[in-house]
């Protein structure tokens, strides 16, 4: 009989302390996380930031990440503005509501940027490398037909020469 | 015969494109570059002059000091750059260049911007002291305007009013950690930039 068999007993008791211990850690972590103090507008300009970094380097311009800086400082100004109205808190809302818009914006308009700066930077990447190759080709055909005519020259002037005596 | 020309042929053709791949690889591959920012502070007339209203370091309640405050971003990418505003005395630490430690000076303020590589960010900085007063031979400033904003100042005070300072230091956002940092990384570095004008208060304060 299970319920009669002590190992059994036992083991069923460790498994639901094991479960139990996982479940409390999870919720603890869960409580800590939570209550600790975030920076959340500050890392909201992050997230932004480190999607315009990843658009440049995937080689998105000058002229297209300007759009987006443009974008990132208007959304600080109307942060600075809701900082400084502690008071009118419908204000303060309605202001950092446009914060958290303008930031969306710019993520998804860097996203974007990313993948076409991407494509555009493989395809250049791969018109460069082909462009090798075919410019190698055209300059041997330069070199062999330069060899040929050369060797027509000095075959025709060979046959042109005279033997005038001294 | 003729095979000995083909192969000579694809000897050339092996050698034209490893050159020309070279050039390939060298024309598509960014070059690495050193990464710095440029901090400066300008006078009235955005030269390295006139600091002070008619040259005088010794500034009284209510005078008006212009400035230009400039950052050029030189990292190769989009910044967002931090000049925190810190007013010391003569006693009090200046950053620390080889820690990397910012001064632990009272802050006044902070201004924010996002720069993209190679360009200057340079605004106005007109700041005056609004109030200050005298205790036992010490002089103490109170409260700071800049740019038509009034800060209070976390009692900051001087012997006689003498060398005051305002401190300006460059902070960026750090995106390994996530957090602003004093200075930047540049490779395993960390470097900073930071600089300060010294000022006196020795007349037209409260007693």
């Amino acid at each position: 009989m299970v319920e009669g068999d002590p190992v059994l007993r036992i083991r069923s008791f460790l498994i639901i302390c094991i479960v139990l211990a996982t479940l409390l850690s999870l919720t603890t972590q869960t409580i800590i996380s939570a209550s600790q103090p975030t920076d959340e507008p500050q890392s909201r300009f992050g997230t932004a930031l480190d999607l315009v970094h990843r658009a440049e380097a995937a080689g998105a311009t000058h002229e297209e990440t300007a759009g987006l800086v443009i974008l990132l400082n208007k959304a600080l100004q109307l942060g600075d503005e809701a900082t400084r109205l502690p008071s009118s808190e419908a204000q303060r809302a309605v202001l950092l509501a446009q914060v958290d818009d303008i930031l969306g914006k710019v993520e998804t308009e860097a996203t974007r940027l990313e993948v076409t700066a991407s494509q555009r930077t493989s395809t250049n990447r791969v018109v460069a490398y082909v462009s090798g190759g075919v410019a190698a080709f055209l300059a041997t055909l330069a070199y062999a037909c330069t060899g040929y005519v050369w060797r027509r020259y000095r075959v025709k002037r060979t046959f042109q020469m005279r033997i005038s005596p001294k | 015969m003729y095979s000995q020309s083909r192969r000579y042929l694809l000897v050339v053709f092996l050698t034209f494109l490893v050159i020309f791949e070279m050039v390939a690889y060298v024309t598509t591959t960014p070059r690495p570059r050193e990464q710095f920012f440029q901090l400066y502070v300008l006078g009235a007339n955005r030269l390295l002059s006139d600091y002070y209203p008619n040259n005088d370091p010794n500034i009284g309640v209510g005078d008006l000091v212009r400035w230009h405050v400039g950052v050029t971003d030189f990292m190769g990418s989009v910044q967002l750059v931090v000049i925190r505003i810190k007013l010391g005395n003569q006693t009090i630490r200046p950053p620390d260049d080889l820690q990397a430690q910012p001064s632990p000076a009272p802050l006044v303020t902070e201004f924010r911007r996002f720069i993209q590589d190679n360009e200057t960010w340079e605004m106005p900085f007109s700041w005056q002291i609004v109030n200050a007063d005298m205790l036992g031979g010490s002089t103490r400033i109170l409260e700071m305007q800049i740019n038509n904003e009034t800060y209070v100042v976390p009692g900051l005070s001087a012997l006689d009013g003498h060398n005051f300072r305002v401190i300006l230091e460059l902070w960026t956002w750090e995106p390994q950690s996530g957090t602003l940092q004093f200075g930047w990384s540049s490779g395993n570095e960390r470097r900073v930039a930071w600089l300060q004008v010294w000022f006196n208060m020795t007349s037209t304060v409260r007693q």
